[in-house]
């Protein structure tokens, strides 16, 4: 955005971008390989508020399903998720890295997709809570929530589940300070925690020792 | 997975059998559709431009730019889009109505000239995009005069404070008298005479956003002049019925839909200025609008729980017996009465002579209004921290002193039922209140003490009519329309359960149709602890009679169907129905650099009978961890200086994490005093109210220093350590 319109406005949060916010954030691991495609669009969108803002075209797997998008360089992970490929069951809490309820699995890992640009995912491998459950049967950690009752309002669950998910797939049977170690970025305001950490324990007894 | 303790009734037939929730699968597989999630053809998006002053006056608005902006399709102001939001300023709380609306002296609007708090909405963009309408409001001119502002609701009755409003900063009730809510009971002078000792302390307790994990957003959608809203509402009849009103309709030209909710406790209540900026974008611009707040617009735009003064003074004999009790307290509400103020708690001891006066003020802070539990976990906190202290210093066991001094039904006062001496003791004794409590408070060596603390509370549900409709067909197939919406304590189960009960058949049988004003009768909303029992109770009413009508006609054949409805008026023949709770808690505090950490935590609850033993547990979990987190950590600080909100966010405002929470014991003594449905009463507020006296009195029993604010954050702890 250009200097002129910070002037008005300098408290209001508002004029900060997302790119500008997450550039200035900077930690993640995937910035480095970003920084090129950061460079060019940078220059473009200078001239985004007179102008439809450029795109750049990326490929992404998500749930097993190739995609080919056009992302504007301000959109996050989570705004191609949710707006482009109506993939919903992702939510926004927070929009700043704070909540966890964004979080998929991105490259076997756990990322909070609202802090990702959607031009770092491109070449990635993405599964979100559509893609938990396959052939109509819900994965161990699924079932487990919906015994535990692991949904209190159901908005944090989705980013609860994905951790849960990622860290069952290093450590098959964790115990309950593992998981609450793991899980310790998905916040939950219903404060349903004593039933998320129950239930993903009995999903790692139930399936970690069926192997 | 750490069962609940059931102590009292034996499971029914469905009631009281650990059941999952009926959309368990929705909400673990993403299908689960939340305001926010819904997509309409041609469908806009929203952000509100928002006051970076805690006061100050608009001089002027300069649009244009923003207009200019390709892919900019509406923006308003308070220039051209002037709206009530009357459920946003209805003075002291009460249920918004023609009358109410027209009282109002000190009316919310959508957009409003003076803005009174950081975050006070001036503008509203709809755009093609979201990150268009972003950056139109950058581009919105407003050219503010900045005004004099007050943060401390003591400060700001001060003789020449700012002022909020020009009538002065003690709130008007909603019949416009400027008086201080005042209760008395007896005569607090003559308790005080027949006292051996009295005892005088301040409390402080801090403002806590409700903090709901999903932030607030509705989708406005126009057909001709009936207004479709997709809105995170915790009642949607309500919701209904106030937009209409606010935007001059009538209820059946309004639609609320709302089945999957993302948390509100209390927050949602209602409808919201969002419902309405969304509708007035929608209705200019043509198309449907998306509004959308970021975090940090539902932390300011949205209330949270009022930050108290409480001042207490107590006259008590040297027996132990309580002889006099007041309070005076003050609520600071920000810039409008969106709710009561309300500092409960002293009204569960039975001393005759009490005198409670609580003056809500208005300050340059955000709003306050209700959170789960509105009037108790800060009232309670203040009460029973006091009565805490005395009996330490009259060298009684709290739970004895309690147990002399507590309220019991009288024959002036009969009550369903009364459980509250069960409940304590039983609590005691599962958590060996007797071993674990220090006799002398801060008596452990050394610089890790740890202590014990109890809390107790007997709390009345809100009240109301709902209606509910039941329907079988030749397949025996039955649907229940209830206007309840699922907010997280799992009412379509609760409700889809009772139904299940009384007509005689399993629970997949009977599908519940909820969430939309179109298809459901009108429920009082999910407010108040009071679905199970309002709404439950006309389920089962309804359920009833459509069992007479089988009885009588035989199941109905071919495409026929039978229909029952019931919209009753539950009574309790003029006794006081209340849940009973108890809480005991062991901490452990490091005194070199302020931690607390939970050893133990039990509570004991009688909520009547229990409906859904899952969901009932995790609301007790769930609601004494928030407890929790009100005493430890939760507040919104603001700088003094500039007025500015500095912990808008979960981070700032600390907020437990997985890593903070330790195993909460819950056992449930049921009762079925004949009344609700099957005995139900409520669950819902009970665990917060207790959590943060519990905590304050462990952690002061533990360190041997009464802690008077909240929370009691480490800073605290070392200051009264040093």
């Amino acid at each position: 955005m250009g200097d002129k319109n910070k002037a008005d406005t300098s408290l209001n949060p508002k004029q900060r971008s997302r790119r500008e916010f997450l550039e200035s954030a900077g930690t993640t691991a995937a910035l480095a390989s970003a920084v090129p495609v950061l460079g060019i669009s940078t220059a473009q969108a200078q001239s985004d508020i007179e102008s439809t803002a450029a795109k750049t075209r990326i490929q992404l797997t998500v749930n097993g399903s190739r995609h080919s998008v056009d992302v504007e360089d301000r959109w996050t992970l989570v705004e191609v998720l949710r707006d482009q490929l109506d993939l919903t069951g992702t939510k926004i809490g927070c929009d700043r890295s704070e909540c966890g309820a964004c979080t998929v699995i991105m490259n076997g890992k756990p990322v909070y997709s609202c802090s990702q640009l959607a031009v770092w995912a491109d070449g990635t491998q993405v599964t979100t809570v559509e893609g938990l459950a396959s052939g109509g049967q819900l994965s161990p950690v699924q079932q487990a929530f919906v015994e535990n009752n692991g949904p209190q309002c159901g908005f944090c669950t989705p980013g609860q589940l994905m951790t849960a998910t990622a860290l069952l797939s290093n450590n098959a049977t964790p115990n309950a300070d593992e998981v609450k170690q793991a899980l310790v970025g998905n916040l939950c305001r219903c404060s349903n925690y004593n039933a998320i950490v129950e239930a993903v324990v009995m999903a790692g007894e139930r399936s970690g020792s069926a192997v | 997975m750490s069962e609940a303790i059931h102590i009292g009734l034996d499971p029914l037939n469905t009631i009281g059998n650990a059941t999952a929730r009926v959309d368990a699968v929705e909400r673990v597989t993403g299908e689960a559709k939340y305001s926010r999630d819904f997509k309409l053809p041609g469908m806009l998006y929203a952000q509100i431009l928002r006051s970076p002053h805690p006061h100050a006056r608009i001089r002027s608005i300069d649009t244009s730019a923003a207009e200019a902006l390709p892919g900019v399709r509406a923006v308003i102001t308070g220039d051209n889009a002037s709206v009530v939001w009357g459920a946003g300023s209805v003075s002291g709380g009460r249920q918004y109505n023609d009358p109410t609306k027209d009282a109002t002296l000190h009316r919310r609007y959508i957009f409003n000239n003076p803005l009174r708090f950081v975050g006070d909405s001036v503008a509203a963009v709809a755009a093609i995009d979201r990150h268009t309408a972003e950056q139109a409001l950058a581009l919105i001119k407003v050219d503010y005069e900045e005004l004099p502002f007050v943060l401390e609701p003591e400060a700001a009755l001060e003789p020449g404070a700012p002022q909020v409003w020009p009538d002065g900063n003690l709130c008007p009730d909603f019949r416009n008298n400027f008086e201080p809510m005042v209760s008395n009971l007896g005569d607090v002078e003559a308790g005080f005479a027949e006292a051996d000792q009295i005892f005088e302390e301040r409390y402080e307790t801090s403002f806590i956003h409700n903090a709901q994990m999903e932030p607030r957003a509705a989708l406005a959608h126009w057909e001709a002049d009936k207004l479709t809203l997709y809105s995170p509402t915790q009642g949607i009849s309500n919701c209904r019925h106030d937009t209409a009103r606010d935007l001059g309709l009538q209820d059946h030209q309004v639609r609320i839909i709302c089945n999957y909710m993302g948390g509100g406790f209390g927050n949602k209540n209602q409808n919201q200025d969002a419902d309405l900026v969304a509708a007035t974008l929608s209705k200019q611009a043509g198309a449907p609008v998306m509004l959308e707040f970021s975090r940090r617009d539902d932390w300011l735009g949205v209330h949270g729980r009022w930050p108290t003064v409480q001042y207490y003074k107590i006259g008590a004999k040297n027996d132990g017996t309580v002889t006099a009790i007041q309070m005076r307290g003050y609520s600071g509400m920000g810039p409008y009465r969106k709710n009561s103020g309300g500092i409960s708690g002293m009204d569960v001891y039975a001393c005759p002579n009490r005198l409670r006066s609580i003056s809500p003020v208005y300050t340059n802070r955000t709003t306050s209004g209700n959170f789960r539990a509105p009037s108790e976990p800060h009232g309670f906190y203040g009460v029973e921290s006091m009565m805490d202290e005395v009996a330490y210093k009259l060298g009684v066991d709290p739970v004895e002193f309690t147990l002399k001094n507590m309220r019991r039904p009288t024959d002036d006062q009969p009550f369903t039922n009364y459980s509250l001496d069960e409940v304590i003791t039983t609590g005691a004794q599962q958590f060996d209140w007797a071993s674990r409590r220090k006799t002398t408070p801060g008596s452990d060596e050394g610089p890790i003490k740890r202590g014990s603390g109890f809390s107790f509370m007997m709390f009345r549900a809100g009240v109301g009519t709902s209606s509910a409709i039941v329907r079988v067909d030749a397949q025996r197939q039955y649907t229940l329309f209830v206007g309840v919406t699922d907010i997280g304590p799992g009412a379509k189960t609760t409700m889809g359960m009772i139904a299940a009960e009384e007509l005689g058949v399993p629970l997949d049988q009977v599908e519940v149709v909820a969430g939309d004003t179109d298809r459901c009768p009108y429920s009082v909303g999910e407010s108040g602890s009071r679905t199970t029992i309002q709404t439950g109770y006309a389920v089962m009413q309804a359920a009833k009679d459509l069992n007479q009508q089988i009885a009588d006609s035989g199941m109905p054949t071919g495409s026929d169907v039978l229909i029952a409805s019931a919209t009753p008026n539950p009574s309790t023949d003029g006794k006081t129905r209340q849940c009973f709770g108890a809480h005991f808690v062991e901490v452990e505090v490091d005194t070199r650099i302020g931690t607390t950490r939970i050893v133990k935590y039990t509570t004991v609850h009688e909520s009547g009978r229990i409906i859904n033993p899952t969901t009932a547990r995790d609301q007790i979990r769930g609601a004494t961890l928030q407890g929790i987190g009100q005493a430890l950590h939760e507040d919104l600080l603001y700088d003094p200086a500039s007025g500015q909100p500095l912990t808008t966010g979960y981070y700032r405002a600390r907020h437990l994490t997985h890593l903070d929470i330790p195993e909460i014991d819950v056992t449930f003594i049921e009762v079925d005093d004949g009344y609700g449905p099957f005995g139900a009463k409520t669950a819902g507020e009970a665990g917060i109210i207790l959590a943060p006296a519990a905590m304050a009195n462990a952690i002061s029993n533990a360190i041997g220093v009464r802690m008077t604010s909240l929370p009691i954050s480490r800073d605290k702890i070392l200051e009264a350590m040093a």
